[in-house]
């Protein structure tokens, strides 16, 4: 008994790893402070804590996050406080997004590809605060990304 | 007799009036049947595929570039093979967004002055007579960023003469609409121009990181009108990562190309409804944070990948010879720190899509510190030819410089045929 008790704790705590291994201090566990951390991951150029930290947010909120997209018929337009109860889809599309960023600077062109593709198919209505003061698209971003990585395999 | 005498001067005054009607140009704004924006010139749908410049006009034609545009009404004057610019547009069919300065505030310029708005309103009104009927004036370009590059443009007092100038274009000229161009389609710009300056017909907007969503930011602040994009390419030095000491780390020759290539895509597809077409940046060599940094051509005048990108957006297909291709471009010293007079090594290892012979040339730059913002003039920073000790095929060996301080090695990349590559990474010196 006593050793199923302890083996499970052990699966536990490791299932809360990432599958390389590294890891994750996920704070208070919201998708905003996930977020934060993918974010600086990426600026710190780890890239590999970057995707890891961006997947988990994803892993953790995109369920709710599509619920959000399908509540609309286009992204919220009106007041910062609007555009933010949308929180799970903001923090997702941002997730996806910084995870193609960090793929890319991987030199893992297809598996950002296709981390634009979901951001761009599933929560394209995502927004994400620039701290200069205003909302940007990571689809719109994203659908830029696909056509450049596109236009470099063109023959 | 009095038939006879009638006859020919009957056929003098028709052959004037054809002459007349032919040289006008009109250009207007109408719908297309899926109800989208478009420019009619002379009656024919006009999609501008252009570029901001005044240089490299016949290869500008030769890769489906159809426009230009330029910032100040004096450059129409500029001599390019023995003729004025606006002419030599018109014999290779180019058309021209003429731009008009308008004056900013930065600068210097009062908006509460009555003096020197009449002086401005004066020289606007001019412009346009000497200008406006000439075949090659595509659109007015009545301003560029005067609501301040880098502020909120909370500036009503600049939309409303804004407004006021608009008002003088269209009262000298109903045959060309007028665009003003912005910095970023910033909500609270555009929300400005809305509320104050609803007699312009075209928004243009600069925008290079994410510019393919300009125009969708644009009408997400609830622009209804046409829209250019009027500026793009790469993502601008204010865009990107930086060095530990605060340099801007330009993007790969790869990721400027690229980046050109999907923005003119993106932008034509995901605002189809309001795009009447853009203008890459810049169609020259401009000094700007580095050499290398904006332009599409090289000082000594060959094209680099981002005309070949612009070359396949605009035809879907590639130009006849296209540019070496930069793989890599690696040194121990890459956005490193060094202390004086160290030797390093540097390899750039390249392609030629055509199988090119390849010439390499290699600078070692102080980093500027001649930063400016908006664009205005920077001048270009000193070279330190004794800090490349020598060069083989893709390998350069340099000494870092004596001086402490910060700086950059540039390999550029020439293919014999007119097409070249560039790139730079930083580097820094520190006495230990």
């Amino acid at each position: 008994m006593k050793h199923t008790i302890i083996l499970t704790f052990i699966a536990a705590l490791l299932a809360c790893l990432p599958a390389h291994g590294q890891q994750l201090e996920l704070g208070d566990g919201t998708s905003a402070t996930i977020t934060g951390k993918a974010w600086e991951a990426l600026n710190a150029k780890n890239y590999a804590n970057a995707v890891a930290y961006a997947k988990k947010c994803v892993e953790m909120y995109e369920k709710q996050a599509v619920e959000m997209q399908k509540e609309l018929k286009d992204p919220v337009t009106s007041e910062r406080e609007e555009v933010a109860k949308k929180w799970a889809l903001n923090d997702v599309g941002t997730c996806l997004f910084i995870t193609g960023q960090a793929l890319e600077k991987q030199e893992k062109p297809a598996e950002a590809l296709a981390a634009y593709k979901q951001l761009v198919e599933k929560v394209s209505f995502a927004q994400t605060w620039d701290p200069k003061g205003w909302f940007w698209k990571p689809a719109d971003a994203a659908k830029e990304r696909i056509k450049a990585l596109g236009f470099d395999t063109l023959k | 007799m009095k038939i006879s005498l009638l006859a020919p001067l009957y056929l003098g005054i028709t052959l004037v009036c054809a002459t007349t009607a032919a040289a006008v140009g009109e250009v207007k704004i109408a719908k297309d049947a899926k109800g989208h924006f478009t420019l009619l010139r002379d009656g024919q749908p006009y999609f501008i595929r252009g570029a901001g410049g005044a240089e490299h006009l016949a290869l500008l034609k030769e890769v489906g570039g159809n426009s230009i545009r330029t910032w100040g009404i004096e450059t129409l004057e500029k001599q390019v093979n023995g003729k004025r610019l606006i002419d030599r547009c018109a014999e290779l069919g180019i058309s021209v967004a003429a731009g008009i300065w308008v004056a900013h505030e930065r600068h210097g310029f009062d908006y509460s002055d009555s003096v020197q708005l009449k002086r401005q309103r004066d020289a606007v009104r001019a412009a346009v007579r000497k200008y406006k009927d000439h075949p090659a004036v595509l659109v007015w370009g009545l301003g560029n960023e005067m609501e301040g590059p880098m502020g909120d443009g909370n500036v009503p007092k600049v939309w409303k003469e804004l407004n006021e100038l608009a008002a003088i274009v269209k009262a000298e000229d109903v045959n060309h609409p007028v665009m003003t161009v912005i910095a970023s389609a910033a909500s609270t710009k555009v929300k400005g121009i809305l509320e104050y300056y609803p007699n312009v017909d075209i928004l243009g907007v600069n925008a290079y990181a994410g510019g393919g969503g300009a125009a969708t930011a644009a009408k997400a602040a609830g622009w209804e009108k046409p829209f250019v994009l009027t500026e793009f390419g790469t993502a601008g030095h204010w865009e990107v990562p930086k060095t530990k000491w605060g340099a801007p780390i330009e993007p790969s020759s790869r990721d400027k190309a690229a980046s050109y290539f999907a923005t003119q895509k993106t932008m034509t597809e995901e605002a189809a409804d309001i795009s009447l077409g853009s203008y890459c940046f810049v169609w020259g060599q401009k000094q700007e944070t580095t050499s290398t940094w904006y332009g599409m051509f090289l000082k000594s005048g060959e094209k680099l990948p981002q005309v070949d990108a612009m070359c396949r957006a605009w035809t879907d297909k590639w130009p006849a010879n296209r540019c070496p291709r930069i793989v890599r471009f690696e040194s121990e010293l890459k956005e490193a720190v060094f202390p004086p007079g160290k030797l390093c090594v540097a390899r750039m290892e390249a392609t030629d899509p055509d199988g090119d012979e390849l010439r390499w040339e290699w600078t070692v730059t102080a980093e500027s510190t001649d930063i400016k913002v908006g664009g205005d003039k920077e001048s270009e920073p000193p070279s330190f030819p004794e800090a490349i000790v020598s060069a083989e095929i893709g390998e350069v060996v340099i000494q870092t410089p004596n001086k402490p301080g910060n700086y950059r090695l540039f390999g550029i990349l020439r293919d014999g045929k007119g097409g070249a590559s560039a790139e730079n990474f930083c580097f820094r010196v520190e006495a230990r």
